[in-house]
């Protein structure tokens, strides 16, 4: 299946190569297998071990939710702001 | 030296009297303390303009003491915005400086005998001080004003807090500026129209010498170990260890807008289609091609370091930040995607004196009702300009988003109690609506941060698009936001406090060793309860009732899109977050205060 995946502040260098997508030089499309979970995805990418904001299609999910076709994840470090 | 001294100026005489802290507030500081005098010698009643206002300023409890992130300091009135107590924080040196003179609280009122006449207060080591007749400062911005005031200073190292030309004309929008580690007066007690309080009494400004360290402990050593407790889980946490530091506070633009709740366009959708131009990864990337100083403590003793400066191309400063707040309301709330163009107008607000927040919701405002077009970022400049210089429709500008918005028949007006929101939209984001509606201080995102458990996944996690668990979380938050403003310690530190344990215990050690008196956790939430309660029985002096602890209309009627949301949290669940208050009153004794 094809995503679209976006990596914000320090995981924008764990970014694949592949054809940019709608965040510009923050995030690609990338081909990925039917079944994979976003966890799976952020081993895949090699991301820190540590906790993660991730975003799909603009819902809060945690690392045990499946990906699937079409869809836009994106993935930020522990940060915040106020 | 102990911060057991009141500093009272009374501009009607011009006279400058230090007396002793009395019993009754010795057991606060900051916020709670800037509360107290406003609710014990400010009628609810009183017009916030007038001579029976106060302008308080407080350090925290840790004021001047090298607890971690300890340095903020509260400036409190009658809000000339809400017409309710106001509590506006601030960063900068001014609070150690303060404290260090043994300053508790400095109370301004009355109002000068001579009309336009304007005064500089200046302080001395020993928490003495005068007042001086400035009147060449008249109109200056804050940063001319501090220049000129570092420049008399000479070689002596002093802190400043300046008043700009949107205070003097007494708009509400207006702010009070403190200055930095640098002396710059970009750190900011924006909300509430401050300013104004302050040029009602005639005072330009206010010198305090930074002074040096040396404030009493009871117990030094406990001390000094709760410190370094406190500033290891601080670095220990991601979030402020280092998410805060490396990209400050404009790392949520793309958070917020990822999640949909990152308001555009006065409010009318909730992602941003130039998001990529005001990012903080952008900003970073901007700043560190220009040799910006990214990464400083406001003050000194802060470990987060979440400030930084924005340059220009030359390399040259331009202004703080801008904070997310900031890069938000005057960015993607007037659809303006350019970084350059969004440190101007946080530069052209923080010279004038403006609350970028409430001139960011204006002008958005302003633009819907077609007086500018969306997107038009030397239009806005030159509209906040005209706030400088009192022409065109300038005055009305500075008179907040509520009075642009009804002057020009404009249906979205995004306040509550007459302030504007913050940079969350609370249709998507539940939770924040709820601190919005319910705060004390009208619409206010650090009042309770619910983007915590409701986006950010820290102290828990909370459902951001349903009602459930909302009240609750604001509630807890809003207690607790109270206490740390009370202490001076930065709400960033909550982020740690939230989730390692050893944090919340170090505020509580620290707090015992440096006062003597043995705190514990049911003292801190007892703090932020009376804190609170103080707030609302006035509040309710002034004249609010429930009715007024609610969103404007359309936040329940507009679907918000990419979630098509609307707020979903009813009436009886907004009233229960203060369910606490009357019980509290009963056990410290208070009513709603006196009217004059
Ligand atoms: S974390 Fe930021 S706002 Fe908080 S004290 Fe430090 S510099 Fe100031």
């Amino acid at each position: 299946m094809r995503i679209e995946l976006a990596l914000y502040a320090s995981l924008q260098g764990y970014l694949p190569e592949g054809p940019p997508g709608s965040s510009g030089k923050r995030s690609r499309i990338v081909e990925l297998p039917d079944t994979i979970t976003v966890g799976e995805l952020a081993a895949r990418l090699k991301l820190p071990d540590q906790p993660r904001i991730s975003f799909m299609d603009g819902r809060a999910v945690t690392d045990h939710v499946a990906l699937h076709d079409g869809t836009r994840l994106a993935i930020f470090p522990p940060v915040a702001g106020g | 030296m102990a911060m057991d001294s009141i500093l009272r100026v009374d501009m009607s005489d011009l006279s400058v009297r230090k007396e002793p802290l009395p019993a009754k507030w010795a057991k606060y500081a900051g916020r709670a303390l800037t509360d107290a005098v406003v609710f014990d010698e400010v009628p609810p009643n009183a017009d916030p303009l007038g001579p029976d206002n106060k302008l308080v300023v407080a350090p925290g409890l840790f004021g001047g003491t090298t607890a971690p992130n300890g340095g903020r300091i509260s400036f409190g009135a009658k809000s000339p915005l809400t017409g309710g107590i106001k509590e506006s924080n601030a960063g900068g040196q001014m609070s150690h400086a303060l404290a260090r003179a043994g300053i508790a609280a400095l109370i301004v009122q009355g109002a000068p005998a001579v009309k336009g006449a304007l005064y500089v207060l200046k302080l001395d080591e020993s928490g003495n001080g005068s007042l001086m007749r400035a009147d060449e400062l008249a109109g200056l911005g804050n940063y001319d004003t501090a220049a000129a005031l570092l420049a008399k200073a000479g070689d002596e190292k002093i802190v400043t807090i300046t008043n700009g030309p949107a205070g003097e004309k007494l708009l509400k929008a207006s702010g009070i500026a403190v200055s930095d580690v640098k002396g710059l007066p970009n750190r900011f007690a924006g909300r509430g129209g401050l300013g104004a309080v302050m040029g009602s009494k005639g005072l330009k400004a206010v010198v305090a010498p930074l002074g040096r360290g040396g404030l009493e402990h009871a117990d030094k050593d406990a001390f000094n170990v709760a410190v370094k407790k406190f500033a290891t889980a601080l670095k220990a946490h991601p979030v402020s260890g280092q998410g805060l530091p490396t990209y400050g506070t404009n790392v949520l633009v793309n958070v917020i807008n990822e999640a949909g709740g990152f308001p555009t366009r006065n409010f009318s959708d909730g992602r941003f289609d130039l998001v990529e131009g005001i990012s903080g990864e952008t900003m970073h990337e901007i700043g560190e091609a220009r040799g910006a100083d990214m990464g400083h403590g406001c003050h000194t003793g802060c470990v987060i370091r979440c400030s930084r400066y924005y340059n220009d191309v030359d390399g040259n400063y331009v202004t703080k930040g801008p904070e997310y707040e900031s890069a938000w309301s005057l960015g993607a709330n007037c659809g303006i995607g350019d970084m350059d163009a969004v440190a101007q107008l946080d530069r052209a607000c923080s010279d004038l004196g403006l609350d970028t927040m409430e001139m960011g919701c204006a002008l958005a405002v302003y633009m819907e009702a077609g007086k500018l077009e969306f997107g038009d970022s030397d239009g806005a400049l030159a509209a906040l300009k005209s706030i400088g210089s009192g022409t065109g429709d300038g005055p009305l500008l500075g008179s907040g988003t509520e009075a642009v918005g009804r002057a020009f028949g404009v249906s979205r007006i995004p306040v509550v109690k007459h302030q504007a929101l913050a940079a969350y939209d609370p249709r998507p984001i539940q939770g924040i609506g709820v601190t919005y509606a319910t705060s004390t201080q009208g619409a206010d995102h650090t009042a309770g941060y619910s983007i915590t458990a409701n986006v950010l996944g820290v102290g828990g996690t909370v459902d951001p698009l349903k009602s459930e668990g909302q009240a609750a979380l604001s509630q807890g938050l809003q207690i607790a936001t109270a206490m740390l403003d009370s202490f001076g310690l930065c709400i960033f530190v909550a982020f740690p406090v939230l989730d390692i344990p050893e944090a919340f215990q170090a505020i509580y050690e620290m707090a015992s060793a440096h006062t003597g008196v043995p705190w514990d956790t049911d003292m801190l939430m007892k703090l932020g309860r009376e804190t609170l309660t103080m707030e609302r029985l006035y509040n309710e002096g002034a004249g609010f009732t429930a009715a007024d602890d609610r969103l404007p209309q359309f936040f329940l009627d507009e679907k918000l899109p990419p979630h098509d949301a609307v707020f979903t949290v009813s009436d009886a669940e907004l009233d229960s977050v203060h369910d606490f208050v009357a019980a509290t009153a009963a056990d410290m004794g208070i009513s709603v205060p006196k009217l004059a």
